[in-house]
């Protein structure tokens, strides 16, 4: 696993990134402290139009449908610099709250996707559920295959091909993971616990653009 | 006086009819030219083969399957009836022999037929040998190898040989004649055949032989198009039980991919970097311009050192 930061490799119940120092408190500095309410599907850039959402909203419920233990989000929006997609999509998948995710799921089984197409880049971030079975060159073919769209300003085919992808790369891991060992009963996972669920998307793009100062952040 | 007159009347009736019933002076006295022979010798009202054909009936094995030395059969009926025996022969396990001989001719006294037959025909495939006599069909005789000649009942012989005269007979011209005589002989063959082979004939697949050697060989394409066909039905259900068979299984099984759902193990992780639910950069991808393609963004570098 890598730190959101430096990109550097870290061990284990790392508290924080041995080279960089980088941990949550980082991000919530940058970020917002309190968790964010949104939906699964948050286009705050406004890239997707409502058929494309339709769409997209499909594909998201069919890996859900295949992967009970699993769901997918979408994020779009505009972060200002490049640099800030990899912390905020940790950020976002570790203090966002998915209102109309499958009831009794934490963001532990979330797969977030994060399209800044300002800085005209994307992220994908998984939970601890698939730690023990994706990992970044996983990720990174999913994100390869949506490329040439997301060039052309076809993020919704875009993230249909990656979704696409991810299916199939999760169905081969699914199917590795039955071979290593006999599967088990599903456990529920903790739900998030939904603490002053009061801010929203638009706080949430307020916290980003006006990232609130180290004394903020340390109270 | 009456009865004078009617008495008169009555002999005379019974005198005629008795001169009538009477024998002929002429029959009464034979001539001596026909007087019967002497006992002890019987005179036979055919001719014996020419001398100078007896080798070529009965001098060797016959190279064909139609022997006529004195070209008793005109050259078109010739042909054709050899063609018919030679397609006989191609079909049939039992060949068949034909010896025309003249309706007013004879196999000479000295000609051992049974001996003959031994010394030919011992060897070799099975055949049947005929002596047919065009314009004399009930004259022909029959006679079987010697291999055959104890498996078929002597009746069964007669039965051949008497169905195919029936047969002839039915038609008023030589060529005819012989054309069905060959013809049910070759049908009977077949018989013969299945009797030796102790199957059960059926007549549905009594073999319709044919003179004409164009319709016998577009019989046989017909004959073996039905084999073909009846192999073709016989296997038609069983394989489309199958084909349905692995639809259904296909169906199943892509149902069955469709409606799957995976649960992932659930592993216990260690939380890293202070986040609840989630650690870690997954992966990024930068689509600002065309000249960077994803090849070249697998290594993930941080921003800071991609600036540099």
């Amino acid at each position: 696993m890598n730190c959101p930061r430096c990109v550097q490799r870290i061990h284990r119940a790392a508290e924080s990134c041995p080279h960089c120092g980088f941990s949550i408190a980082d991000a919530d500095a940058q970020f917002g402290i309190d968790p964010v309410q949104i939906r699964c599907l948050t286009d705050s850039a406004g890239i997707l139009r409502r058929r494309d959402r339709q769409s997209v909203e499909a594909a998201m419920e069919k890996i859900t449908r295949r992967f009970p233990q699993i769901f997918v989000a979408l994020y779009t929006g505009s972060l200002g610099d490049a640099a800030n997609i990899r912390p905020f999509s940790f950020w976002l998948l570790n203090r966002a709250v998915y209102e109309d995710a499958p009831s009794g799921m934490a963001n532990d089984a979330g797969i977030l996707v994060t399209i800044d197409p300002e800085s005209k880049a994307a992220t994908m971030v998984f939970g601890y559920l698939l730690d023990p079975f994706l990992c970044t060159q996983d990720i990174f073919e999913c994100l390869s295959r949506a490329h040439p769209y997301w060039l052309d300003g076809r993020y919704a085919d875009g993230f249909l091909k990656a979704l696409n992808h991810l299916e199939v790369i999760l169905r081969k891991k699914f199917k590795k993971a039955r071979r290593d060992s006999k599967p088990q009963n599903p456990k529920p996972l903790t739900p998030h616990p939904a603490e002053d669920l009061g801010k929203g998307v638009r706080a949430l793009d307020q916290t980003i653009a006006e990232p609130p100062t180290t004394e903020e952040a340390t109270s | 006086m009456k009865f004078l007159a009617h008495f008169t009347t009555a002999l005379a009736v019974i005198s005629v009819t008795l001169l009538a019933a009477s024998p002929t002076p002429a029959s009464a006295n034979p001539s001596p030219a026909e007087s019967p022979p002497p006992s002890g010798e019987i005179v036979s009202p055919f001719i014996p083969i020419p001398e100078k054909f007896i080798p070529a009936y009965f001098g060797k094995r016959p190279e064909s399957y139609l022997i006529d030395p004195q070209k008793l059969l005109s050259p078109s009926d010739f042909r054709d009836r050899l063609a018919f025996l030679n397609y006989h022969a191609s079909d049939s396990a039992i060949d068949l022999f034909v010896f025309v001989i003249g309706a007013d001719q004879e196999i000479p006294a000295g000609v051992k037929l049974d001996e003959i037959i031994g010394r030919f025909f011992s060897n070799g495939r099975p055949a049947v040998i005929v002596f047919y006599y065009p314009n004399s069909v009930q004259r022909s005789t029959l006679l079987l190898s010697p291999s055959i000649a104890n498996t078929i009942p002597q009746t069964e012989q007669r039965r051949i040989l008497e169905s195919a005269v029936m047969q002839a007979n039915r038609k008023s011209n030589v060529s005819e004649q012989t054309e069905q005589f060959l013809v049910q002989v070759s049908i009977r063959i077949y018989w013969m055949e299945q009797m030796i082979s102790g199957k059960s004939a059926k007549n549905d697949k009594v073999p319709h032989a044919n003179l004409n050697p164009a319709l016998s060989k577009s019989a046989a394409k017909a004959a073996g198009f039905a084999k073909l066909q009846e192999v073709v039905m016989q296997l038609m259900i069983p394989a489309a039980a199958a084909f349905v068979t692995l639809v259904i299984i296909a169906l199943l099984v892509a149902w069955r991919r469709l409606t799957a759902r995976h649960f992932f193990p659930v592993h216990q992780v260690e939380t890293r970097l202070g986040g609840n639910h989630a650690a870690g950069v997954g992966a990024v991808i930068t689509f600002a311009s065309t000249k960077v393609p994803p090849a070249s963004q697998r290594e993930q570098v941080s921003d800071f050192s991609r600036r540099f």
